[in-house]
């Protein structure tokens, strides 16, 4: 059974003429690594968007667990349901890369367990140490936000992980090692993973590639 | 078991640390406006509960003297000024005789209340009050008290209506500027699946600490002030020399003013809640990015 669904949805954005996606259905299931390819300025931000629930299908329905998520509460499933990589970070940037994390398993209401203790592990996963864990997000470099911005995507433990370009800003190590991280969350863990993409670099841990282009998507076969 | 929402108020603690120059900016102007607050509510309080003091004392004060100074006006002899005092409406049945002049007299009698005047005047033409005599109060001094008390009284209402006005618009300003300064905080945490009225509750609370911490700055600076201010205003009203009033800050003073400050905060409140009802995470994230 599907986690997440697309069913027949179409968007474009308000007060313009230019349709980004028409009557697109697609499915995505638990346990599997999705990529979504594209070149810059398909819509891959965009369909992120509207499966991390921040915006809405102009038509159709984006179905979670069998709930439309127009009709569900999207603050609850942000929060709890789906962890979100930014490809711009989206971090605090007043805060410690610990507070980004802890703040995210407050928002989400996450209960027994030693909240720091998991943060500084996450952290530790995604390759931050304790020491940088507490300097502020400003005093961090590019490719140290984007993997405090992975291990607040996954903070809360979420059933779902949507990912836009989460290894832009890394060097190849780095990369590889967040690349098995994905794969290890959807492989071992069961959770569903979808990354949005340019990038070549993601395929290997993909189980479906979706290539996206002028609002069809066509699946790639690898 | 810590509250589900007590993380709310720990960001909120956390976020005044970390934006120490905006909270002091935001700062200086609640103290400045809360300060001229206390100075107003200190100035027109004492000076009410002062004009009501004068008011009782020589709205008491009571005086049958002649109308006018003719020599053929009949003497109030001891006996009838005496009959006069044995009367339910004075406070004790004194009655002081002053010289005023040409060798009449003015008895002055204590009432209980002022409101009893026109009642002891009945009283005392029943008591057969000669006619050419007249019961009143001292209006000549009464005026002379109470009325540069009545202007410091308009004058530090007037202060604080405009106080209050600006205070207002000045808090109302504060946080539209920084409701949109923090816009792109706004649009992270509500990303990040943050209810809107939980976000609103942080930013009350840190405008609530800020008022408060400014409250208790403010009682101090402007129970300093109020005197000094209080004392020069009174110098511009009166010509003639009077008695010091001493400005106080009163327990009812205090609470007028936590209940002002507490306005001040609950607008602040209100403006965040509403400009951050209009904001969608995704319009302030595209925005940015």
């Amino acid at each position: 059974m599907s986690t997440l669904a697309l069913q027949n949805v179409s968007y474009q954005y308000e007060g313009s003429n230019k349709i980004i996606f028409k009557d697109i259905s697609m499915s995505f299931e638990a346990g599997k690594v999705y990529t979504i390819v594209g070149r810059s300025g398909a819509g891959k931000t965009t369909l992120l968007n509207l499966l991390a629930g921040l915006d809405v299908a102009t038509a159709g329905r984006i179905v979670y667990d069998g709930v439309s998520l127009a009709e569900t509460n999207r603050n609850h499933y942000r929060a709890r349901k789906a962890g979100i990589v930014f490809q711009g970070f989206n971090l605090l940037t007043n805060a410690t890369a610990l507070d980004n994390i802890l703040l995210s398993m407050h928002i989400s209401g996450i209960k027994g367990v030693n909240k720091k203790a998991r943060a500084l592990d996450l952290l530790k996963k995604v390759g931050i140490s304790p020491e940088k864990a507490n300097r502020k997000i400003l005093k961090l470099s590019g490719g140290e936000q984007q993997r405090i911005g992975i291990a607040r995507a996954l903070a809360h433990n979420p059933e779902l992980i949507i990912a836009d370009e989460p290894t832009g800003s890394l060097d190849e190590n780095t990369a590889n090692t967040i690349l098995e991280i994905l794969a290890s969350l959807a492989h071992d863990e069961g959770k569903c993973v979808i990354v949005v993409t340019h990038s070549k670099e993601v395929t290997p841990i993909a189980d479906e590639i979706w290539s996206i282009d002028d609002g069809v998507f066509t699946e790639v076969s690898q | 078991m810590k509250n589900k929402n007590f993380y709310v108020i720990e960001n909120a603690l956390l976020n005044l640390g970390k934006n120490k120059g905006r909270n002091f900016l935001q700062g200086v102007m609640i103290f400045a406006v809360i300060t001229t607050t206390v100075i107003a509510l200190s100035i027109h309080n004492t000076s009410v509960a002062i004009i009501g003091e004068y008011k009782t004392r020589f709205g008491s004060e009571v005086n049958i003297v002649p109308e006018t100074l003719a020599d053929n006006l009949p003497d109030i002899t001891a006996e009838q000024a005496l009959l006069y005092s044995q009367s339910e409406y004075l406070r004790d049945a004194q009655v002081d005789e002053v010289k005023i002049g040409s060798g009449a007299i003015k008895l002055v009698y204590y009432l209980k209340s002022p409101e009893s005047l026109d009642a002891f005047r009945t009283e005392v033409q029943d008591k057969g009050l000669p006619a050419g005599y007249i019961v009143d109060i001292d209006k000549a001094g009464y005026d002379r008290m109470v009325m540069p008390m009545e202007g410091l009284k308009d004058i530090s209402l007037t202060f604080l209506l405009i106080v209050l006005a600006l205070g207002c618009a000045i808090m109302i300003l504060l946080s539209i500027i920084s409701v949109r300064e923090r816009k792109y905080e706004i649009g992270v945490l509500r990303a990040m699946g943050m209810k809107k009225q939980k976000l609103a509750m942080g930013l009350w609370v840190e405008i609530l600490i800020i008022t408060s911490v400014c409250f208790i700055l403010s009682l101090i600076a402007g129970g300093l002030l109020s005197q000094s201010i209080s004392d020069a205003l009174l110098a511009g009203l009166m010509n003639t020399a009077t008695e010091p009033v001493d400005i106080s800050v009163s327990p009812q003073t205090v609470l007028q003013i936590f209940g002002v400050a507490m306005l001040f905060a609950s607008v602040a409140g209100i403006i965040s809640v509403s400009k951050i009802t209009k904001y969608e995470p995704i319009k302030i994230l595209m925005e940015r990015n």
